[in-house]
């Protein structure tokens, strides 16, 4: 009992200060990348804490509809990001992996996600609304996706319980993992759409939206914003890696953690290439593709209850 | 997915390299013939006035102060460049430098004053054969801008005998 | 049917309506008409013989003729002639009948004609204000001879505010613009939107008039106005200042010689490259595409710096003058320009190539924005708006100007009328300009740049030219006049045109395809607006505190947003 109080007392902080350490490198890292693939320079790789510190310097003004709805907001999405990172596993088990089960996990995420709407609708304008309702249809078309990549793995082992779900559960089957693998396409198609970056960055889309829910916020309310994203980018991929390529993780630290952190750090890259290289789709567009891979997220569900 | 249509637009990118420059840690210095800052040579130059009569920003400013000294002012804040006083300068004392850094926040900067010995004429101070009658000069004798305010004053045009003339002064023509 | 054969049959059918005929040579028909029958005259030319409207010019010819002056300019483009067909109304009763029935397209040159010169188009089924601002004083026409081109009026009323219309059953407002991240230039779109769906917009810009055609008319002089001409759009600023010197040329019956004309010709076309490169890489802008937008614009430097090496600036050339050029391309940078348009081919082969077969990117611009050919004639749409709906024009070869005539290209088509289409024919565009350049390159002879021009030009003698911008037709009108300047200068640049087809483009479809919509016109506002603007304070100066400023731009945004 204490060896795991004392782990979720250590591990907690710890995760969470890796996670805030590494996301703006990681976003630094991407746009150096995208900078490459479009013939610039690019900035350096540290501009992403030197962002972050000059947004929290700034003047912390209220503005939009609600100040009160904005704030909290703000607070909310660092928040609920700031919990994942215990949830998650980063190279070590998750710190409250044990006393936590998917459930936990996906209602997290979902409140990290209406953080952003909640955004929108503080600011109160046309255009944020029209964000806001973007948001909506995507989330309402994503989630059931990563809740179904959870629950095959649940149905595997038996148990809802994080740590069971965790390490290869989507595989952990008597013949050829088909599930398993059906869910890995799925989830690595709509990989883009988690991390909302291009081709599926609709809801803060610049050029037609000017930033949609995000919109009204400045200063040291949109640091928190923009660091939730980064760190939510670094939570998904190691969700991602987690549940979907644990290969080694068996093995001791320091080798395991690294292993996982160059994993991690791959589809971080891969991202941006995609991202880089893709332009935009419409919100009826991307529904349409989500639809389709929640049919064949179906067909997972359906072959993993028989016990394939 | 058209990827391989991605692959080739990613390829353009990558064969090309990186283009950008450091400016200004670097400097990038402006091309031969690039049209920059005019330059006015004061021992060429003979007061004629062509580059005040046909600048189109109004920029160059003249004042007679007494039959024999001419001032010529050229202003620079919207100057756009254009090299027409350089064109018509009879005696190519004007030249169009290279020079495009002109940021400054002092107004004064930017200003070149001549100021001029004039040998006069009886009759017109007339000193310029114009290019073509499109540049002819239209005002002749003296001329009276207003350097303290720093404005152009030029003919105005009344459409209808009998029009008041607001915010312009008359001048007399010969 | 030529110019010559159309005027007796419209002499036969017209009889004394025609008051006066000029067969101006080039292709120019100069029709003086009643005013009683300006509307079927010119319904006449629009239906029956199906001319093109290019735009309606009002001006004031009190102090000459004592009457006001109306001029509807139609283009014949497989004949390869343009007719003016005039009418002079008197100075105490200036109205016209209004040829908005039959030529949907003269909507807003009439607006513009009641707005800055006073004579109502009697019939006009939305005359609302078009140029002024709505604070404006009635009565006062700025473009009207009396009035001087600094004159502030007194009764200028801030609080009158524009009577847009009710949005229709459920829609919801969307403002878009005059602020905008993709709307770089200042206008205000109303749409109303029914979910994600347009249902219809209102336009109301003319937000940064300049009043260039009113300072030609009062303060600059011949040579000076190509200057100014050429500062009217950001982009394609050697279209106006060539367009504005033909058309002064034109009238004053001068001839450029021949290596002028060729000169003109390589910069202009210079001029379409870069446009072309800027509008492709734009549009992959507006759709997120932000690696296409940065390939294209790094394939387009080369051409921006060739061009400072030749003319002194990447954009604004300076090139023109009345009767020629001011400079040249010697052996050296002609070797260079060789170079930079070999390089420019073999890589904007390999971006085409690979933008054909991009699924991703014809999803967000095929069947988007939708202009077919009857829009495409109703509208009298130009530039490559018109030709990817299938509608072959192009001023280059209906109205052949510079060195055109004397060299081979092909006129780009396409068939969707969509944001597609219009990429495609601007992407294949770029190949046809590169022959065009090298051509002129090859024939282009030793010779003078310019003429001498002996005498001052002859007074009230007509001028038009049509020139093909990147974006469309760019037609100007100049009456010559007294004291070295023009007595009148009309400007219609093609944006002016191909906007008002918008509505109609951005009906039932998506909010989210309205930016791209927009953006595949290729709008290029600067070039619209370009007429009227007056100091509006009364010349005191006033410093306002941030507070006040913050409150004014707090309260505005409020009042945009429902």
């Amino acid at each position: 009992m204490t060896d795991g109080l004392l782990r979720a007392a250590v591990g907690v902080p710890l995760n969470a200060a890796a996670a805030l350490l590494v996301a703006p490198l990681f976003q630094g890292a991407m746009r150096r990348l995208t900078a490459i693939v479009q013939s610039r320079r690019g900035p350096p790789i540290r501009q992403a804490y030197f962002d972050l510190l000059k947004l929290l310097g700034k003047e912390d003004i209220e503005s939009g509809e609600s100040g009160v709805m904005q704030r909290f907001a703000a607070y909310l999405a660092f928040a609920c990001t700031l919990a994942l990172t215990s949830l998650v596993p980063m190279g070590f088990p998750a710190p409250l992996g044990a006393g936590a089960d998917a459930v936990a996990l996906i209602y997290l995420l979902t409140l990290a996600g209406m953080c952003t709407l909640l955004a929108g609708l503080a600011a109160g304008s046309t255009y944020s609304l029209l964000g806001v309702s973007r948001e909506m249809m995507a989330m309402v078309a994503l989630e059931p996706l990563f809740v179904v990549a959870l629950v095959v793995g649940a149905l595997h082992r038996r148990s809802l319980r994080l740590d069971a779900v965790f390490g290869g559960s989507v595989y952990d089957v008597g013949g050829f993992p088909w599930s398993g693998l059906v869910m890995l396409a799925v989830m690595a198609l709509s990989f883009q759409a988690f991390v909302q970056r291009a081709p599926f960055d609709i809801a803060e889309a610049e050029t037609e939206l000017m930033d949609g829910p995000l919109m009204e916020y400045s200063g040291p309310k949109l640091a928190l914003f923009k660091y939730a994203q980064m760190v939510r980018l670094v939570v998904h991929a190691a969700l991602f890696v987690a549940i979907f390529a644990p290969w080694g993780s068996g093995l001791g630290a320091p080798l395991g953690w690294l292993l996982f952190w160059a994993k991690v750090s791959l589809l971080v890259l891969l991202v941006a290439l995609v991202a880089a290289t893709h332009a935009r789709y419409r919100i009826d567009q991307a529904i349409r593709y989500f639809a389709g891979l929640l049919a064949a997220a179906a067909v997972a569900l359906a072959l993993a209850a028989c016990g394939h | 997915m058209s990827l391989l249509a991605k692959f080739q637009e990613m390829m353009v990118g990558l064969r090309a390299g990186r283009v950008t420059l450091p400016y200004p840690d670097q400097p990038a210095p402006a091309p031969a013939g690039f049209r920059g800052r005019p330059v006015f040579d004061a021992a060429r130059c003979i007061g004629c006035a062509a580059c005040a009569n046909n600048c189109p920003a109004r920029e160059i400013l003249v004042v007679d102060v007494c039959q024999e000294i001419r001032i010529l002012q050229y202003l620079g804040r919207r100057c756009t460049y254009c090299g027409r006083c350089a064109d018509l300068c009879p005696e190519k004392a004007i030249t169009m430098s290279r020079e495009f850094e002109t940021a400054t926040d002092r107004i004064g900067d930017i200003g070149q004053r001549l100021e001029l010995f004039m040998s006069t004429c009886q009759r017109c101070g007339r000193c310029f054969r114009e290019p073509s009658a499109l540049e002819r000069l239209q005002m002749k004798g003296y001329r009276f801008d207003d350097l303290e305010s720093e404005r152009w004053i030029f003919r105005s045009q009344s459409y209808l005998p009998g029009a008041a003339q607001t915010q312009d002064v008359p001048i007399e023509l010969d | 049917m030529p110019a010559r054969e159309t005027l007796i049959a419209l002499r036969q059918r017209f009889g004394s309506a025609i008051e006066r005929a000029d067969l101006a040579g080039e292709g120019r028909l100069h029709l003086f008409v009643e005013r009683a029958s300006l509307g079927a005259v010119c319904r006449h030319l629009a239906l029956d013989l199906g001319a093109r409207f290019i735009t309606t010019i009002g001006a004031d010819d009190r102090p000459y003729s004592g009457r006001f002056l109306v001029v509807h300019n139609f283009a014949f483009d497989r004949e390869h002639w343009i007719a003016s067909v005039a009418t002079q109304p008197p100075a105490d009763d200036p109205r016209v009948e209004s040829i908005c029935g039959a030529v949907p397209a003269a909507a807003w040159a009439e607006r513009e004609m009641r707005d800055l010169v006073g004579i109502v188009p009697e019939g006009h089924r939305y005359l609302k204000r078009l140029v002024l601002p709505d604070g404006w004083p009635d009565g006062v026409h700025p473009l009207r001879k009396d009035v001087a081109w600094n004159f502030s009026p007194p009764g200028f009323d801030e609080g009158r505010e524009f009577g847009f219309g009710e949005p229709p059953e459920g829609c919801i407002v969307v403002p878009f613009g005059p602020f905008h991240p993709t709307l770089d230039e200042p206008a205000h779109f109303r749409l109303y939107v029914e979910g994600e769906q347009v249902r219809g917009c209102e336009y109301r810009g003319f937000m940064a008039h300049r009043g260039i055609e009113k300072l030609a008319e009062s303060v600059m002089t011949y040579n000076e106005i190509p200057l100014l001409a050429e500062r009217i759009c950001g982009i394609c600023g050697c279209v106006h200042s060539v367009a504005y010197v033909q058309a002064v040329e034109s009238a004053a019956a001068l001839q450029p010689p021949p290596r002028a004309e060729y000169l003109r010709t390589i910069m202009l076309e210079i001029e379409r490259l870069q446009s072309h490169l800027l509008a492709v890489g734009l549009a992959c802008h507006i759709v997120g595409f932000d690696t296409l937008f940065m390939q294209c614009f790094r394939i387009r430097e080369p051409v921006m710096r060739v061009a400072e090496e030749i003319t002194g600036n990447r954009k604004t050339y300076a090139l023109c003058v009345v009767g020629g050029v001011r400079w040249d391309i010697g052996a050296a940078l002609r070797a260079k320009l060789l170079g930079v348009l070999e390089r420019l081919e073999a890589e904007w082969r390999a971006v085409a190539d690979a933008v054909g077969g991009d699924r991703n990117l014809r999803r967000r611009t095929v069947g988007v924005g939708i202009a077919g050919p009857a829009l495409a004639r109703d509208t009298a749409l130009v530039g490559p708006v018109a030709r990817a709906a299938g509608v072959a024009i192009d001023c280059r070869r209906d109205h052949p100007y510079g060195a055109y005539a004397r060299v081979d290209f092909n006129v780009v088509t396409a068939d969707g009328g969509d944001a597609w289409s219009r990429l495609v024919v601007r992407m294949t565009e770029v190949f046809e300009s590169i022959r065009i350049i090298r051509q002129c390159l090859a024939q282009m002879e030793d010779g003078p740049l310019g003429l001498g021009i002996p005498d001052e030009l002859p007074v009230g003698r007509w001028g038009l030219s049509s020139v093909e911008a990147p974006r469309g037709e760019s037609h100007h009108f100049v009456i010559t006049g007294e004291g070295n300047r023009p007595r009148r200068w009309r400007v219609r640049a093609p944006t002016y045109q191909n906007l008002q087809g918008v509505p109609a483009m951005i009906k039932d479809q998506q909010l989210a395809d309205m930016t791209i919509s927009l953006g595949s016109i290729d709008p290029c506002f600067s070039c619209t607006d370009r007429l009227e603007t007056v100091d509006l304070r009364s010349g005191a100066a006033r410093t306002w505190s941030q507070p006040e400023l913050e409150r004014l731009a707090r309260a505005a945004a409020r009042r945009l947003t429902p």
